[in-house]
């Protein structure tokens, strides 16, 4: 444990010591104006594409194919980690959970990451978030009720693997409907300003990128949890049904 | 300005040092601790910087789903290296 705590105590002292060497010999210049790129989208954005938020922006409309073909890889993987997972959901109906301890913190705390995951991703054309890192952080939620009120909890509340997997597909339909819709009217691919209104009912939608968002809040939410409730399954079950 | 600087070193030299405890920890769920303490200093130095949106998606990946797919997959083999 010390010769631990001492190589530590050498890598600190030396990762200090390095930079400010580096600082000392090559005396770098901190950038103090913005690029003229980066100039571009702050003054723009708002216009071409009827959001404040200059990532969003970026992400689901200057390069929206971009995070459409990023959509569609990420697919693909979960249907690969699917695939390994070859037991049925019988498997998954054990019973045992936490303490009413764990359960009642669990609760409060789920609840809270719900909420905040949702005002991600649907104000996500207007702060910082969007779809993924809110359907992330629902995911998560659902990751941290698993262990606690165990999977069968889940399953019997109606949110079964099969209905997840229903749900990405909906979604990932979704999300190409979008993106087509706008070639019936001879406009490009991933239009968003010329096809979509950028309010509804005087509410800033931004016009394709909320339902971007929607679309991939509900793919990425469904696919984690789906992998997480077939992580969930013990090891045991798998050798029994290989023995099987 | 010179805050900014200070929280900068100061997260990046705590990441190191959680990347070196969960590089040398023989207990695999510490070191998924361990793991997770040094996506927290990295999302403490993207704030630093201003870049709110990969904070967002950094912390929720990062540090919720990565570290409970650890330990999803810690249970399913040994809790002990070696």
């Amino acid at each position: 444990m010390s010769k631990r705590l001492l190589a530590l105590i050498l890598l600190i002292a030396l990762a200090t010591i390095a930079p400010l060497v580096f600082t000392i010999i090559v005396k770098m210049d901190v950038p103090r104006a913005l690029k003229s790129l980066g100039l571009y989208y702050v003054k723009n954005t708002i216009n071409d594409t009827a959001s404040p938020e200059t990532v969003t922006a970026i992400v689901w409309d200057y390069r929206g194919l971009d995070t459409i073909y990023e959509t569609l890889v990420l697919y693909l993987a979960i249907v690969g980690g699917l695939a390994v997972f070859r037991v049925k959901e019988v498997a998954l109906k054990t019973k045992i959970g936490l303490t009413s301890f764990a359960r009642s913190s669990t609760r409060i705390i789920s609840l809270l990451i719900a909420t905040i995951s949702l005002a991600i991703a649907l104000h996500g054309h207007l702060t910082p978030g969007g779809g993924f890192p809110g359907g992330s952080a629902l995911a998560v939620a659902s990751m941290i009720v698993i262990p606690v009120y165990s999977a069968n909890a889940l399953i019997a509340r109606g949110i079964t693997s099969t209905r997840l997997v229903a749900i990405r597909g909906f979604a990932l339909t979704g999300i190409g409907l979008v993106a087509f819709l706008p070639t019936i009217r001879g406009l490009e691919i991933v239009t968003n300003q010329a096809f979509y209104p950028a309010t509804v009912l005087g509410q800033l939608i931004s016009g394709s990128i909320s339902l971007y968002n929607l679309f991939e809040f509900l793919a990425v939410m469904s696919g984690f949890t789906a992998v997480a409730l077939y992580l969930s399954i013990p090891e045991e079950v798998f050798k029994v049904a290989e023995g099987a | 300005m010179i805050l900014t600087l200070v929280l900068l070193i100061a997260a990046s030299l705590l990441s190191l040092a959680f990347v070196y405890l969960a590089i040398t920890e023989r207990d695999l769920l510490k070191a998924a601790a361990f793991s997770a303490g040094q996506s927290v200093m990295y999302a403490i130095m993207l704030q630093t910087m201003g870049a709110a949106d990969i904070v967002m998606t950094y912390v929720a990946v990062s540090v919720g789903l990565y570290s409970a797919l650890l330990v999803f997959i810690i249970s399913k083999t040994e809790r002990c290296e070696g």
